[in-house]
Order: structure tokens, then C-alpha cells, then sequence
């Protein structure tokens, strides 16, 4: 539980962040909130020579919306966007999400970029992430590019980011219709990893059917996945209980769970599909009569 | 004058003496001692669970800079005490080792990194075994002998009270259960760690460590050191948890140890906590296969147990794990149940895991839970009332003192009274009729009960086997009494406990009484903390000393008053004649005058005011009770279990202080909650340990511990002050009230619990296993 030793540096410009990442290459790691990277470093799991603390870049925090995009900086704390009432209706999966992520302590330090470009299959971020449909904005020397959520996540603790990128913000469009989601999560005490857990966001069209549906799986595979069946069915239906009943039991289809501590591979399958049925059931609930004319 | 009631301390919710530092984080923790030139050990641990070791090459490790020595076997040959199983563990291995986390080389370096960076140089060749894992196999050798010299199994007894065959064959009904405990661990909050510091000039060794049992410490470290006793000083400071674990002597003291006389310096090692969970002792870990004879009323007959139990790849001096689980859990097997026959067989093994030890409540949680589970058992076969059952079979305030089938002698206690107490709590005849109506709308509502018996204050137990324990009172010239035990507690209260039995004797206030331990400088020998004793033989201790200084300061009061002794009060800090309060003299004025003014002392009187007292209690043990009450509701579709409401009904005699004992009892189901759901020490077939973080072996949080509500009858004990100890019970009887619970609110789909922690996706396969039959059927 005691680190090797590292060099440490604190840029504090997103130019200066790029420059030293790109100078140490894969010798460095950055550190953003620390809340995986330390304990791995603890255990000796992560020896980088380098350690590159952003914590000190302004233009990595807060969040703003421009043309029905809303772009939250890479260094929003989980904790932030979990209490960001300002966000809930037209991004409820933001704040749904970011309550269930581990701890009160950890959600004040760790950080969405961060979450994302770590890119633990246990982690909550990448899930919602492919519900809410995101794009992950990438800066390295030769400027920023997006890259849709879809194109990511890579394998296990890897990335599309090429090894001078860094995460700097995260993109979310602006439901037009009506619009409203579940995060769903079993872990076995407060705090800890999900043995399952699931992302839903649907968003009606003016005859209250689905126009558009993200379901996104954790701890349900090598990298956070998409339903990619359940939500195809989804599409122009009418959130009934036989619709749900059918799409629910999609959902598992996509995932790629394994037998692991928290759980068998078969019993993940099926958390997933209680999730789906419960998140469709309370979603439906909830849309009841913000929609015209029904 | 006085209008305050005698006692005026013993009973009362006084707050606690040390928490003042303890929540303002000034309390001092082993590694908050910080000497110039300390050096900081690490320890490479095995990381194979069964390998003979080829070579180990430091030469690496040594050249890292601030690396002062590099030890394994070879430069520490020192083996812990090996009776009696002819097994004793080498401090750090020797030749082969035995379970993952076992030390196999320790660094000593000038900084702890240092250490680290050393630990991952050194080059150990392993030739691997096959890792004995199963204790079933081990029984029979297989896949071979965890020690060469001896065979896997190096206990096995039986008890069969006579006449048990003839009462077991004859009884109308029968069935039979087995039940599974997993390994579990007391996860303290500080790991354990010590800090030892050479004084060059005497040759003394002065030894800081978390630990239950100061004198022991002291004793076995001399004996291993080749130190006569005298030349060590065992100084615990403030614990952070020791639940059993803090009770064990460990190889990496004697190493730290070893290595600050060698090398003439202050030494420290603090474990991590994957250390923790590698090597602390283990517990828990047996196999109870059981059969029940009972006739149509639900009173049970006949018990047979045969248990397995697995105590790691060593016996802990002293205190072999898997043997005091198997005692504890068939000793108390019966419960609080009239039970008249048991035919009990046990049998322990070696294997490659690391060693058990105890763990609160040692074979008490396993025994309570398998006692309770045979009477829900036996009460879904016969299709009855699970409270009728226990009524049938409870043993009545007309059978004190109540002899069981296992040897043992019960005080009296209040086991049916604490059994009406907690179901009035919940008024449980509306529980059943609502359980209906929420099954009927698809909620899966459980109760479940523990109705327990808490041995305490027994002669043996992890903290040895001294039967008694000491007390000196010094009051000062000021008045302030100093009071130094040989107890060691881990933040059980004992200063505040103390202070209350000390103050009602002297009629001085309680933060007039310092209580000092853990020093063996200062205090008097003692055997420790452990076994519920403390309360009852330490806090009897305290009782006796009190009277030997209240009879040394009435005797003075006498005097200088010019009254008879018998008419000699002591209350509110001062003495005074009976019915003639004016007549009086402060006990601080008493005080001063033994010390300075020694003219005036009653002639053949010493001066001064100290006294020593031992006490041991008169039987061989008290037995507390109560009942715990657990709702719980389970979620059939995800496995989720959520514990709604819980209730304690506890008898632990005569209360010292109830906000202590309620604490112990909320902490006690804490624990509970966590071995019922969730704490489990996994072992891969290999032998590796796959739960070394506290992200895999899952403690609960204040969210999963409800809000309990807890109720006390006080029935004396026959020891001095009528306490019970009631360290454990709450640990005891928690596991067996959730895994209850879980039972009934599963019992539509013919659940019943056997095996601890209940794994939710084990809930949700059962659920669907009796649904497909049902479809099927």
C-alpha cells in the first residue's frame, strides 16, 4: 500500500497538460480525481514514472450549454453533476447516475473524464454515457476531435485515445421531446462496485411513442455495452407493459457478462432484465401525461 | 445532606471517559509513536498457497538504497510454540510454505517505501504443491499432508450423553440439516502493527502493539527472545478494534522485535490492510452436519452434530481456531433449549489456508444460528408456529441452575421473558397476519429470532487461561484515585466501566478516577481482554479494590470524627456520620491527611492509600441471554435482502453502564448483518485468497445497519456485582435471527438457510428453482 516512487507534475493549462503528455508518453498517467489511480498505485497495480495533475486546469471544469449541446468539462466532480438540479430535466441520467457511483467521499473527488478515460467496465459513467447517447471531446497536439461513446471504450482499462490525447469534455445533445431515464444498479452494500447495473433513457414523440432509446450495461462485459436489441425494439412503440415485457427480456442478448465475486455470469443476465422491466416501468410512469393529446 | 441514591454511578448512562480524545482525534494509536531513527519493516508474503522454496536472493533487495538487513528463516530461526499438535509456525518460512500471505522475508529499512521497493527484488523459487483447500479431502489426506510429519486432522473427539441412541431411535420424527459457515475475518479498524525500541543502556525492550492481553504479549515475546520477562516492556496504547483477532500472537512481532535488538534501533511494522486480510486470524469456516429427533408437540429430543472444522495451515499458540469454534458451537449447541441428549464428533484439519483464530463470539455465532435453525426446521415440517416451537422447548425460570447435555451449569437468566419481550416489541400476532397480506401483493416479508445464550467470563478463553484479574487503587493526596488493570481493552469503554464500580465505593465522582492499562510497567498481571471477561472478572476486580480503600478511608474517617466505623458514610466526596451529616471531613481532606499528615492516622495505621485486589468469580462461568428479532424484506427478483426492522431484548445481570452495553450490542449487529449477508474470505481452488480489499470482502455501512431498538432485563449473576459479560452475545445471536429471517420470508418458495453469507444470486436461484417446480409440478 505504499507507492513507487514518481515524478510529479501540476501543469496549469490545458497547452501545458498536452505538452508534458505528450513528453512522457506512456511513462505517464494523469491523475484527475485519483480515485481508482491512487489505490492502484497503493498497490503497486500502477507504477508510472509520471504523474500529471490536472487538477489545477480551469478550463476542464463546469459545464455550459451552446446550440442544444450541453459540454460538461472533463473535471466536473461526480458529485457536482449529481446535485446539478439545473440539469435534471432535460439530462436526468446525469444526476440518477452520479448518486449511485461508490461513496459521498469518492463522488467529491472523482471526476466524469476521468471516470470515462479509466475506463473500468464496473464503472457507472460508460453506461449512461451510451443511454444518453454522449461524445467524448479528445484534445491532443494537433487540436480536439469527438468521439462518440460507441467508438470509446476499446477493452478492459482501454481506450480510443491515442497516447498524447487527453479527455477534456464530454458532449451531450439536448432531447427535444419529452424525455426521462433510470439509472439501476445492485451492489451488495452501499458503496460498493455493481454486480449489475443499467442505463435507460427514452425519449417520446408527440404521439407518445419512443423516438429515440439508449440502454447502456456496466459490469456486463469487457467494456460498458449497449443494448443494442432491446433498444431497436423500442422504437416508435408505445411504452406499454407488453412492450416492455418484450424489450426487457432483449436486453440481456448484448450483454457479455462473466462469473465473478459478485456473481455468476447467468444471474447478471438476469439482473439485467429486472432492471430493464423495473427502469421501462417507471420511465412509462413517469411520461404519463407530459405528453400532448394522450 | 446527601440526596443522591447509592450507587450513583453503577446503572447510569455516564458518557464515556475516553471519548473526549478519541472523537477529537487526539487519542495516540501505535503508529502515531514516532521515534528518531526508526526503522520500518515489510514483509514479502507467499504468494502461492503451497510451494517448497528452492532459493530466496536477496541480493537484489540489499543494494536498494536505505536498506539496513534482509531477513528470512536463516537469520531469524525463531518458530512459534509448536504444542500441542507438533506444528509451529516459523516467524518467516522455512523451506516450504503453507498458505497465501504467509511471511517469507521481511526488509528493514529506513523508510517504508524503501522497504517496499526492496520487497519486490527479492527473487523466491518455488517448486509448487497441490494446495490442500477442501477440509472434507483433508480429513482424509488428500490431496496430501499440509505437514509432512503429521496427517491433516489432529483433532477429533466425540461426546454421546448416554442413553442418546436409545432416545434419538425412538422418537417419532427426524430430519437432518447441513449447514456451511465461510471464512470471515473481525476486520479491525487499525490493522495491527507494533513498534519496538531497544534501550541499549539496560538492554530492556520496550514493545508498543495493539493487543487484547498485555502480559501475555510480554510473556511469549520473552520466552521467544530467550529475555527473562523483566528485560520486556509491553505498552498498548490506544486500540482500534481487536474483536478477537488483536487477542493472537502473531510471527511478524517477533521479527520486529527481533530486529530492533539486533540491529539497535526502534523498529515498526503496521500492516496493510491486504495484509490484514491475508494474515490476521482467521474464523468461522466449519461444516455442522446435523439430525434432529422431535416428537408431534415440537420438542426436540435428540441432537446429533459432526463437525468440520478448518483451521488454516497453523494452530495459533494457545488458540487454534477451528478447535474453539468447535467447542463453543457444540457446547452451547442446545441453546436455550431443554434438550436433553447430543451426540456431538469433531474433527479438525490443516490446510493450505492461513490460520484461525477467534473472532467475537468465537463457535457462537455457528452454534446459535445451527440451535435456531433446528427449531424453525422442525416447526415448518410439523407445520407450526416457529414462537410455539420455542415455547415448547425453552428451558424455565424453575429449571435454574440448568444442567445441559454438554456439561454445562446456566445461572439463571430470563430466556422466556426476553423471547414475550421482543415479540410484544413487534407485536407479532399483527406481523403475521400483514406478513400474509404482503406476500398476497408479491412482498416477501421474513421474521426471524435468536433467542441466545452467551457464555462469559469462562477461566479459558483466547485471552488465556488466567482466571482472575487485578486492580491497584492509588488515591492521591488530592483525592483523585488512579486505577491501573491488567484488561486490555480495544474501545470497549473500560475506563468509563471501571470508574463507575470504583466511584459508587469511594463516594467520589467518576472523573475523579483515572483507570490506566495496557502499560505492564504499571499494571497489575493480568490476563487480558477477551471472552466477555473483562466486565465481570476485571470489573469484579474493581468492585473488591474499591472496598479494601473504602475500609482503609472509613476506618480514618472513624477516627477523626469520632464516631463509629459502621456509622461512617462515604457519598458526594465526603464522609460523614449516619443521620448527622453536619459531622463530616472531604474524602480529599481523608486523602491529604493519610499522605501528610500522618501524626493524626489511628494508631498502628500505614500511611498512604493503596490497595491491590484480584478476584475471580465463583463459577465457571455466567451465562447471559436474550433475544434478537429481525425483520427483513428480500427482494425475490434481484436477491436483495434489507433488513426493516430489529429488535434486542438482552440480559446481561446487573448493567454497569446501559449506553456501553448498547453500543457493544449495536456493533455486535453490525457484524451480524455483515457474516449473514455479506463477509466472506473466499479461497480459489488453488488456494489464493481472491478478497484482499475491502472492495471485495464487503463490510456493511451504517446504510445497511438498521435503526435496532434494545431493551435490558437484569437478572444477577452470583459474581460480585451481579455483571454478566456481554461482549459477544449480540455477535452471537445476529447472524442466526437474519439467516432466520431470510428463511421465513423465503418459506412460500420452501427456502430455508443453511449456508452464511447469503449470496443474493444463491436467493434468486432458489426463487426460481422452486418456481420452475411448481410449474413443472
Amino acid at each position: 500500500m505504499f507507492p513507487n516512487a514518481f515524478e510529479y507534475e501540476a501543469p496549469t493549462s490545458l497547452d501545458d497538460a498536452i505538452r508534458l503528455i505528450r513528453e512522457h508518453g506512456y511513462d505517464a498517467k494523469v491523475l484527475a480525481g485519483g480515485q481508482s489511480l491512487l489505490p492502484m498505485m497503493k498497490l503497486r497495480i500502477a507504477a508510472p514514472a509520471v504523474l500529471i495533475d490536472i487538477n489545477g486546469i480551469d478550463e476542464l471544469k463546469g459545464w455550459r450549454e451552446v446550440d442544444g449541446t450541453l459540454r460538461i468539462g472533463a473535471m466536473t466532480r461526480h458529485a457536482e453533476l449529481e446535485h446539478a438540479r439545473e440539469l435534471a430535466d432535460s439530462f436526468p441520467l446525469l444526476s440518477r447516475t452520479a448518486r449511485w457511483i461508490a461513496d459521498p467521499l469518492i463522488r467529491n473527488r472523482g471526476t466524469i473524464g476521468g471516470s470515462l478515460a479509466h475506463a473500468d467496465p464496473g464503472a457507472d459513467w460508460g453506461a449512461a454515457m451510451l443511454a444518453a447517447g454522449a461524445r467524448i471531446e479528445a484534445r491532443g497536439p494537433e487540436g480536439s476531435r469527438l468521439i462518440p461513446v460507441d467508438e470509446f471504450f476499446v477493452d478492459t482499462f482501454a481506450t480510443s485515445l491515442n497516447e498524447d490525447e487527453l479527455v477534456v469534455a464530454v458532449h451531450i445533445d439536448k432531447p427535444t421531446g419529452p424525455v426521462a431515464a433510470r439509472y439501476m444498479k445492485l451492489e451488495r452494500k452501499a458503496g460498493d462496485f455493481a454486480i449489475a447495473a443499467l442505463g435507460v433513457q427514452v425519449e417520446l414523440d408527440s404521439n407518445g411513442r419512443v423516438a429515440k432509446a439508449g440502454i447502456g450495461m456496466c459490469a456486463c462485459g469487457p467494456i460498458p455495452l449497449r443494448a443494442t436489441k432491446a433498444e431497436a425494439a423500442l422504437i416508435g412503440q408505445p411504452l406499454t407493459d407488453e412492450t416492455i415485457k418484450t424489450v426487457s427480456r432483449l436486453v440481456p442478448e448484448d450483454a457479455d457478462p462473466t462469473d465473478d465475486l459478485r456473481g455468476s455470469a447467468e444471474y447478471k443476465r438476469d439482473l439485467l432484465r429486472v432492471f430493464a422491466s423495473r427502469a421501462l416501468h417507471e420511465i412509462a410512469e413517469e411520461l404519463k401525461g407530459k405528453v400532448g393529446g394522450q | 445532606m446527601s440526596e443522591v441514591l447509592k450507587p450513583q454511578f453503577t446503572g447510569a448512562r455516564v458518557t464515556r471517559l475516553e471519548d473526549a480524545r478519541l472523537l477529537r482525534g487526539q487519542a495516540r494509536y501505535v503508529d502515531d509513536f514516532e521515534y528518531p531513527g526508526t526503522l520500518e519493516v515489510a514483509f514479502l508474503r507467499s504468494n502461492r498457497a503451497a510451494a517448497r522454496i528452492q532459493s530466496v536472493d536477496v541480493t537484489e533487495a540489499l543494494a536498494v538504497p536505505g536498506v539496513k538487513a534482509v531477513w528470512t528463516f536463516a537469520d531469524c530461526p525463531i518458530t512459534l510454540p509448536d504444542r500441542p499438535f507438533q506444528v509451529g509456525q516459523p516467524v518467516l518460512a522455512r523451506d516450504e510454505v503453507r498458505f497465501v500471505g504467509e511471511p517469507v522475508a521481511a526488509v528493514i529499512a529506513d523508510s517504508r517505501y524503501r522497504a517496499e521497493d526492496a520487497v519486490e527484488k527479492i527473487r523466491v523459487q518455488y517448486e509448487p504443491l497441490p494446495a490442500v483447500v477442501d477440509s472434507r479431502a483433508a480429513l482424509a489426506d488428500q490431496p496430501r499432508r499440509v505437514h509432512e510429519h503429521r496427517p491433516n486432522r489432529f483433532l477429533h473427539k466425540t461426546h454421546v450423553t448416554d442413553g442418546f441412541n436409545e432416545a434419538f431411535q425412538s422418537a417419532p420424527h427426524h430430519l437432518e440439516l447441513t449447514f456451511r459457515w465461510n471464512r470471515q475475518t473481525g476486520v479491525t479498524m487499525e490493522t495491527r502493527g507494533c513498534l519496538a525500541l531497544p534501550d541499549p543502556v539496560s538492554g530492556r525492550l520496550t514493545v508498543y502493539a495493539g493487543h487484547q492481553s498485555p502480559h501475555g504479549l510480554r510473556g511469549m515475546l520473552a520466552r521467544l527472545l530467550k529475555l527473562p520477562e523483566h528485560q520486556v516492556r509491553v505498552v498498548v496504547p490506544e486500540v482500534g478494534g481487536g474483536f478477537g483477532i488483536k487477542a493472537m500472537f502473531y510471527p511478524e512481532y517477533v521479527v520486529v522485535a527481533e530486529a530492533a535488538r539486533r540491529l539497535g534501533r526502534p523498529v515498526k511494522w503496521i500492516g496493510d490492510r491486504m495484509e490484514s486480510l491475508l494474515a490476521d486470524a482467521h474464523a468461522r469456516d466449519a461444516i455442522h452436519e446435523v439430525a434432529v429427533a422431535y416428537d408431534d408437540e415440537g420438542r426436540i429430543l435428540a441432537v446429533r452434530d459432526h463437525v468440520i472444522g478448518d483451521t488454516g495451515a497453523y494452530a495459533f499458540p494457545g488458540f487454534p481456531g477451528a478447535v474453539g469454534e468447535a467447542n463453543w458451537a457444540t457446547e452451547m449447541l442446545t441453546g436455550p433449549y431443554k434438550i436433553p441428549h447430543v451426540s456431538i464428533e469433531i474433527e479438525c484439519v490443516f490446510s493450505n489456508k492461513a490460520p484461525l483464530g477467534p473472532y467475537r463470539g468465537v463457535g457462537g455465532p455457528i452454534g446459535a444460528q445451527v440451535q435456531e435453525a433446528i427449531v424453525d426446521a422442525v416447526a415448518r415440517a410439523l407445520g407450526k408456529d416457529p414462537v410455539e416451537v420455542r415455547r415448547a422447548n425453552l428451558i424455565g425460570p424453575e429449571d435454574f441452575p440448568y444442567h445441559t447435555p454438554t456439561g454445562k451449569v446456566y445461572d439463571p437468566g430470563s430466556y422466556g421473558e426476553s423471547l414475550e419481550r421482543a415479540l410484544a416489541l413487534v407485536d407479532y400476532e399483527r406481523f403475521r397476519k400483514d406478513q400474509e397480506q404482503w406476500r398476497a401483493q408479491g412482498r416477501y416479508v421474513g421474521l426471524g429470532l435468536c433467542v441466545f445464550v452467551e457464555p462469559s467470563a469462562m477461566a479459558e478463553s483466547e485471552a488465556g487461561s488466567i482466571p482472575y484479574e487485578a486492580v491497584t487503587l492509588r488515591m492521591e493526596p488530592s483525592g483523585v484515585v488512579t486505577a491501573a488493570v491488567g484488561t486490555g481493552p480495544t474501545g470497549q469503554g473500560h475506563e468509563t466501566t471501571f470508574a463507575q464500580l470504583i466511584a459508587d465505593q469511594l463516594g467520589i465522582d467518576v472523573k475523579d478516577v483515572v483507570v490506566l492499562h495496557g502499560d505492564t510497567d504499571s499494571a497489575p498481571f493480568g490476563g487480558g481482554t477477551g471472552g466477555s471477561r473483562s466486565g465481570t472478572i476485571g470489573g469484579g476486580a474493581a468492585i473488591r479494590a474499591g472496598q479494601a480503600l473504602r475500609r482503609k478511608l472509613t476506618q480514618l474517617a472513624a477516627h477523626l470524627l469520632e464516631a463509629a466505623e459502621e456509622d461512617i458514610r462515604l457519598e458526594a466526596g465526603k464522609a460523614f456520620v449516619a443521620g448527622v451529616p453536619a459531622r463530616s471531613i472531604t474524602i480529599r481532606d481523608l486523602a491529604r491527611t493519610a499522605y501528610t499528615d500522618v501524626a493524626r492516622l489511628p494508631e498502628g495505621m500505614q500511611p498512604g492509600l493503596e490497595v491491590v485486589a484480584r478476584y475471580q468469580p465463583p463459577g465457571a462461568a455466567t451465562y447471559s441471554n436474550g433475544t434478537h428479532l429481525a425483520v427483513v424484506e428480500v427482494d425475490v427478483e434481484t436477491g436483495f435482502v434489507k433488513v426493516l426492522d430489529y429488535v434486542v431484548v438482552n440480559d446481561c445481570g446487573v448493567l454497569v453502564n446501559p449506553m456501553i452495553v448498547e453500543g457493544q450490542i449495536h456493533g455486535g449487529v453490525a457484524q451480524g448483518i455483515g457474516s449473514a449477508l455479506l463477509e466472506e474470505l473466499r479461497y480459489d481452488e488453488n488456494g489464493q485468497l481472491t478478497t484482499t480489499s475491502l472492495m471485495d470482502y464487503l463490510l456493511p455501512t451504517a446504510e445497511d445497519v438498521p435503526r435496532m431498538r434494545v431493551e435490558h432485563i437484569q437478572t444477577p449473576s452470583a459474581s460480585e456485582g451481579g455483571i454478566k459479560g456481554m461482549g459477544e452475545g449480540s455477535l452471537i445471536a445476529a447472524p442466526g435471527a437474519i439467516a432466520a429471517a431470510v428463511s421465513d420470508a423465503l418459506a412460500p418458495f420452501g427456502v430455508f438457510v443453511t449456508e452464511l453469507p447469503i449470496r443474493p444470486q444463491q436467493i434468486v436461484a432458489w426463487v426460481q428453482a422452486a418456481k420452475t417446480e411448481a410449474q413443472a409440478g
